[in-house]
């Protein structure tokens, strides 16, 4: 859990500068450590929650065994099966949730989200091709290669759409988005039916989920996840500046140039790396984003971490959640995350003001 | 409303299409039914063209014209109909809207009838196929409400519509996977709900989509001229002594019965209510009575490409149809999107 320690520490520190200099973005103090505190006390039960559930009862005083040692069979299943399961669930949540935020401030549009973009579909589309044509192909190879897929994918959804006039409306950059991502899914599917005929690996690439975790997706997740988490909240400060709008954040000195093409490349990175070991969870960088502007304001110094946060316990309920749905089989989370997910992409899409066309 | 003259009359013909629309028309239906003949004998055991025509006349003494009237005549007769479904479906969305992006697919009708359909046929198993269609007639028409009353803020613009439809069209196909994992359904038949398909169709679909086709089809070929004027606007419209709301209504009524027909037997195909009346259009001009056939028979070779290509890339494989026309028809709507833009 990574995650939750190294953005705990960086939550309180810039908010009091962030409201000083700033007075447009409204940053509470005491609001942000409720939240914080609130959304820590939510995964730590989840976690609990997740490990616990199953075909077999386990008492979690096994834990810290399975940790050390995992000698019973109890602290094996826990450890080779559940562990990862929760773990990798955190992981991929709060890297698409931070995606999300960081396209959010890029694109200077509300409705930018890694799958409205088309970047997951990219990927996935790039992944399930590797392995069709070199099927022993799995780990890190197939990361760089879904990076490849992402970063195409997204960069033609933004060149289409802008090849209207000058800016871009976030109407029309989603609408390209979605069809893009239409057209990926389509074609994965049409590799997955020349590929094998399953149910599960149909959903999987299709829905997302981390019901087939393992700690081998973990190691391969993990330093790309740290690497785009770190370097997003290293970008806390130039983001903020960006959402002033452009001329402003020139006028303040700023490379926006630079800013944007930084976060873009984060953006991949943890799409990419939490797509190809967890297929594309919808909607995750969409809504979470969304909701934690709700709460604690706009400025990204503390909407990044705690969008991990969020992101995380997300997945994390999704995944229990999906447990529910048909007891003994494996569901994959990404269902759940889309019931959750299309209502309010539906209530974005009817608040977008809409000038153009 | 400026796209009312997209739709209307910033349209050019091509000079055959204007000299002799007629001919133009007729080599198109002959185009589609050479490619018929053709597809009739793609398959995964191929058969030769002389027992096709046996076939068709009614000669099914030997085994290869069996195969053609049991599995491939349903399939070309279901493209048919279907592909004349959603494309005029679409043509009449487009009309009345006044919206080059409605198309059934994009306003959210097909994933809320699929959606319906499919929620009936796994609440209550063993129904007869037969009730799918009103089902997902009330599902597509929900989906179409709702898309309309959530776009609707001071006025609906097309590209908020579009939106918004695919929005509630996410919504809905969130829901058909959920009943998809809940209830497991062997692959094949997933993949007709997800994306659409005329596999596996026998006779009895293509009986409970013609009724729908055969009525209301030349029903809207003869209101032709109504949406004609409909596509001048609201005021003329009204001005012409045109009762504006309730036409609108009876016709949007009629093009989403048509996709619900359509979706309840071959499942979700996209695109292609899209697709089919911008062609008509481009090359038949504005006129209703013109683009509207014409979209129909744009919309029967769309499907049966689709269906053949699926058929005949990897023979023992069957790709869906709607996945084809999703392919085909995913960048053709980025560039109307582009082209709306200027």
């Amino acid at each position: 859990m990574a995650v939750s320690a190294s953005s705990v520490g960086t939550v309180p520190k810039p908010s009091v500068d962030a409201t000083h200099k700033r007075p447009k973005i409204v940053t509470n103090k005491q609001r942000v450590t409720w939240v914080a505190l609130v959304l820590l006390v939510l995964l730590v039960a989840g976690a609990v929650w997740g490990l616990s559930i199953g075909s077999q009862h386990i008492p979690l005083t096994q834990l810290p065994g399975a940790i050390v040692k995992a000698d019973t069979p109890g602290e094996l299943i826990l450890q080779s099966i559940r562990l990862p399961r929760v773990v990798l669930a955190l992981c991929v949540g709060a890297a698409l949730a931070v995606a999300g935020a960081l396209m959010q401030a890029v694109a200077a549009n509300p409705l930018a989200a890694p799958e409205i973009m088309g970047v997951n579909a990219g990927a996935v589309f790039v992944v399930v091709l590797a392995i069709t044509v070199v099927p022993s192909l799995s780990g890190a190879p197939t990361i760089l290669l879904a990076f490849g897929g992402a970063a195409a994918a997204g960069v033609s959804v933004m060149l289409l759409a802008g090849s209207g006039r000058g800016r871009v409306s976030p109407v029309r950059l989603a609408l390209a988005g979605v069809t893009a991502s239409s057209l990926l899914i389509s074609l994965t599917q049409v590799l997955i039916i020349f590929d094998e005929n399953s149910t599960d690996s149909v959903l999987f690439w299709l829905v997302g989920g981390v019901n087939f975790a393992s700690w081998h997706d973990v190691r391969n997740l993990l330093p790309w996840l740290v690497l785009g988490l770190l370097g997003a909240f290293a970008m806390a400060r130039p983001l903020n500046l960006l959402a002033l709008g452009e001329d402003m954040a020139r006028g303040l000195g700023q490379n926006v140039e630079r800013t944007r093409i930084i976060g873009s490349a984060l953006v991949i990175v943890l799409c990419g790396a939490a797509v190809s070991v967890a297929g594309p969870v919808a909607f995750i960088g969409l809504i979470v984003p969304h909701i934690m502007r709700r709460l604690v304001g706009s400025s990204y110094t503390v909407l990044l971490p705690l969008s991990a946060l969020g992101g995380g316990a997300l997945v994390l309920y999704a995944d229990i959640l999906s447990r529910y749905i048909k007891p003994p089989f494996e569901v994959p989370a990404g269902v759940v995350t889309a019931l959750l997910g299309a209502p309010i992409f539906v209530y974005l899409a009817r608040r977008q003001k809409v000038t153009t066309s | 409303m400026s796209s009312a003259t997209i739709v209307a009359q910033r349209v050019r013909r091509t000079s055959l299409a204007r000299k002799h629309p007629a001919v133009l028309m007729g080599s198109l239906g002959v185009l589609a039914v050479v490619l018929s003949f053709y597809s009739l004998s793609v398959g995964a055991t191929d058969v030769s063209m002389s027992d096709v025509f046996k076939a068709v006349i009614g000669d099914t003494s030997d085994q290869a014209a069996q195969i053609v009237v049991q599995f491939q005549l349903p399939r070309v007769l279901l493209a048919w109909l279907v592909g004349t479904a959603l494309a005029v479906s679409g043509a009449v969305m487009q009309g009345v809207i006044r919206n080059p992006l409605a198309a059934p697919d994009i306003i959210g009708v097909t994933k809320g009838a699929g959606f319906a359909g499919m929620l009936l046929l796994l609440a209550i198993p063993g129904l007869p196929v037969v009730a799918v269609v009103p089902a997902a007639f009330v599902g597509g028409l929900a989906a179409a409400g709702l898309v309309y009353l959530l776009a609707y803020r001071r006025g609906a613009t097309p590209v908020r519509i579009a939106l918004v439809g695919i929005a509630v069209s996410a919504a809905f196909e969130a829901g058909i996977r959920f009943l998809l994992v809940r209830n497991p359904l062997d692959v094949s038949a997933a993949l007709i709900w997800l994306t659409g398909s005329l596999f596996g169709r026998s006779m009895s679909s293509v009986l409970e989509i013609l009724p729908w086709v055969a009525v209301l089809v030349p029903l809207i070929v003869v209101w032709a001229r109504k949406l004609d004027v409909l596509g001048l606007g609201d005021d003329l419209a009204a001005g012409l002594g045109e009762p504006v709301e309730r036409t609108r209504r009876t016709l949007l009524f009629f093009a989403v019965a048509l996709a619900a027909a359509a979706v309840a037997v071959s499942g979700t195909i996209g695109f292609v209510g899209l697709i089919a009346p911008h062609m008509a259009r481009r090359v038949f001009g504005g006129r209703h009575l013109a683009s509207v056939p014409a979209s129909a028979l744009f919309g029967v070779l769309l499907l049966l490409t689709a269906d053949m290509l699926g058929r005949g890339l990897a023979p023992p494989l069957e790709i869906p149809a709607g996945l084809v026309t999703a392919v085909v028809g995913g960048p053709y709507f980025l560039y109307l999107l582009v082209k709306t833009g200027k």
